[in-house]
């Protein structure tokens, strides 16, 4: 069975934590996960074959001209954020005042 | 009446000034109230509405929206927590489409929380239940879209498809379910789940509706470097082409006559048995169809590679909901602090969990063998339909090995029922190919649904085949007609 802890770390590296129990219900799911994973690793010679990104090439994309189009305004891109100062938003101090 | 009829009906309501669309939005959030309690199709329904000019189809028409597609001023929640006071500054081009076109947003609809789901149950503000029987799921992660329509209360939604859920939750609500070309309708303003599978996709209650709704919304959109240019001639027009000649094929480990034989699942044999009648109907029609055989090492790796690639992406696209510049924040003494009790607090445990499984994935020592095995599998199952399609026109399949599950059921997860049967539908995003379900029959008063995969770019043959497919399914425009109400 995969570790609690391994779990943990995972979970922190995305900034987000998880109740014991929540945990241990990762752990059990894990557990069927890696027997599904288990299973590409069956295939023969996958790794002979190229990694697929996604569906199918574009013909039509192409990078557009570097050209101003549509933007938000100072206001509205602030519309959506909890705490706001001078026009920006405001979060918890990153300097510690003695330094 | 308007509940349950189709957008060419009420075209022609429209047309012959026997209802305005004023009278139709009405009828529709009346509609839209009387059955959110029991069902809960709706995290937020409109109060009002202002009909435009316009010549398009869509004019007028009443719609639902899966809430995770940006509207510029209405609650946008993507079902979770993180979102619940989310009030975009932007409109997702599919809304802008449809506004230039006239349509009517009724509401937008409740999902699995942030689209990673398949069952309707996750949604921050409750479970939404299937209309043919409320002690079912509908399926998700379109989940109130899918309600939306099999209870006649629109006549389309707008849904979001990563691995099927557009099409799973249209099979198990006895609709249509059109997923089309990746990149054919551009997904800018559409909250990113795994942005190498996602589509936006329609739902409607017939095949001529999805054509319809597919020619507004299709077409180049540089806010999304996916999209490809698309036909100027409207599918809709095409949906009479003949049939006569063209070749299917099905896939003998995923829906075989005989595979399931030892099984003692009832239903699953009956869905079975059905989808092999409906292919000898289909051969009247003049299709030839014919079984072909796939590696059952490479099909049951479909689900596992789905999870590999979909988790990780996820983990990425989703990693920009940390409450600072939008989102429900919560305080924190640091920026690090005050993220992690956002996400903590912000995120359900199911969301944690595919979260984790990406970050796992994504480790430097799982990247060979979970991620880029995953992208492996991908093109192997894709450049093998791809050969298929040489020889063939379309795929055909059963969406799932029986009606929609009871909330209480539990699945098997390693067998290959499970493993291939319900998550077939997962090569049409691994491919980009354009997918349709629509409803074939129907067991113990509840409807199933058969899948049409095609080419990539090939929209109107798909369309076209499941137009004349639906002719003999006796299925076309049904919905749940439950509750006293007369509208």
């Amino acid at each position: 069975m995969i570790e609690k802890e391994k779990l943990k770390k995972y979970a922190h590296l995305l900034m987000f934590d998880m109740e014991e129990k929540e945990y241990e219900t990762l752990q059990e799911e894990f557990e069927i996960i890696l027997k599904q994973m288990e299973l590409i690793e069956k295939i023969p010679n996958i790794k002979k074959v190229s990694p697929m990104t996604f569906p199918f090439i574009n013909e039509d994309a192409q990078l557009r001209e570097d050209e101003v189009g549509d933007y938000l305004t100072v206001s509205e891109v602030l519309e959506n954020a909890k705490y706001q100062v001078q026009d920006q938003v405001k979060v918890p101090k990153v300097v510690d005042s003695d330094v | 009446m308007y509940r349950g009829k189709s957008i060419t009906e009420l075209r022609e309501l429209l047309d012959k000034k026997e209802i305005t669309g004023e009278e139709l939005f009405e009828k529709a959030i009346t509609l839209a109230h009387f059955f959110q309690d029991d069902y809960n199709s709706f995290v937020t329904i409109l109060e009002q509405t202002k009909v435009k000019e316009s010549d398009s189809m869509l004019n007028g028409i009443p719609y639902s929206l899966k809430d995770n597609f940006s509207t510029r001023g209405i609650l946008t929640t993507s079902s979770s927590n993180i979102l619940k006071d989310y009030v975009p500054v932007y409109d997702a081009t599919v809304y802008k489409k449809l506004k230039k076109a006239g349509a009517l947003l009724v509401g937008k609809t409740v999902l699995d929380e942030l689209a990673m789901g398949g069952t309707g149950t996750t949604g921050h503000t409750g479970v939404v239940k299937n209309p043919w029987d409320k002690e079912r799921m509908i399926g998700g992660s379109s989940a109130g879209s899918a309600a939306s329509v099999a209870l006649g209360i629109v006549p389309f939604s707008i849904g979001s498809d990563t691995g099927d859920s557009v099409r799973k939750p249209a099979a198990f609500g006895g609709i249509v379910g059109f997923k089309p070309t990746y990149g054919r309708i551009s997904r800018y303003g559409l909250f990113a789940f795994a942005s190498s599978l996602d589509h936006v996709a329609i739902m409607t209650r017939n095949v001529k509706d999805a054509a319809i709704v597919t020619d507004v919304l299709k077409g180049k959109d540089p806010l999304d470097m996916v999209t490809i240019e698309s036909e100027k001639e409207n599918y809709a027009d095409m949906l009479d082409q003949e049939v006569k000649g063209k070749k299917l094929f099905y896939i003998k480990e995923v829906c075989g006559k005989n595979i399931y034989q030892t099984s003692e699942d009832a239903m699953l044999k009956e869905t079975i048995q059905k989808f092999h009648e409906t292919l000898e109907e289909c051969k009247k029609l003049g299709f030839t169809i014919e079984e072909v055989s796939v590696e059952k090492a490479l099909l049951e790796a479909l689900y596992p590679a789905y999870m590999c690639i979909s988790c990780a992406e996820a983990t990425s696209n989703n990693a920009n909901l940390t409450g600072v510049q939008f989102g429900t924040r919560k305080e924190g003494n640091t920026v690090e602090e005050m993220m992690l009790h956002t996400r903590t607090e912000g995120f359900s445990e199911l969301i944690k969990r595919r979260f984790v499984l990406g970050s796992y994935i994504l480790q430097k020592e799982n990247q060979e063998k979970l991620f880029l095995n995953a992208c492996r599998v991908r093109r192997m199952i894709v450049d093998q339909i791809n050969t298929f399609f040489q020889t063939y026109d379309g795929m055909i399949a059963p969406c799932s090995g029986g009606v929609a599950p009871s909330f209480d059921s539990t699945s098997e997860k390693l067998s290959d029922r499970y493993l291939i049967l319900e998550n077939h539908m997962v090569i049409g995003n691994f491919g980009g190919f354009p997918s349709i379900t629509i409803p074939y029959g129907m067991i113990q008063n509840l409807p199933i649904g058969l899948n049409i995969t095609g080419r990539v770019k090939e929209d109107a043959q798909v369309l076209n085949m499941a137009y004349q497919i639906e002719k003999i399914t006796g299925m076309k425009n049904i919905y749940a007609k439950v509750g006293d109400i007369d509208v």
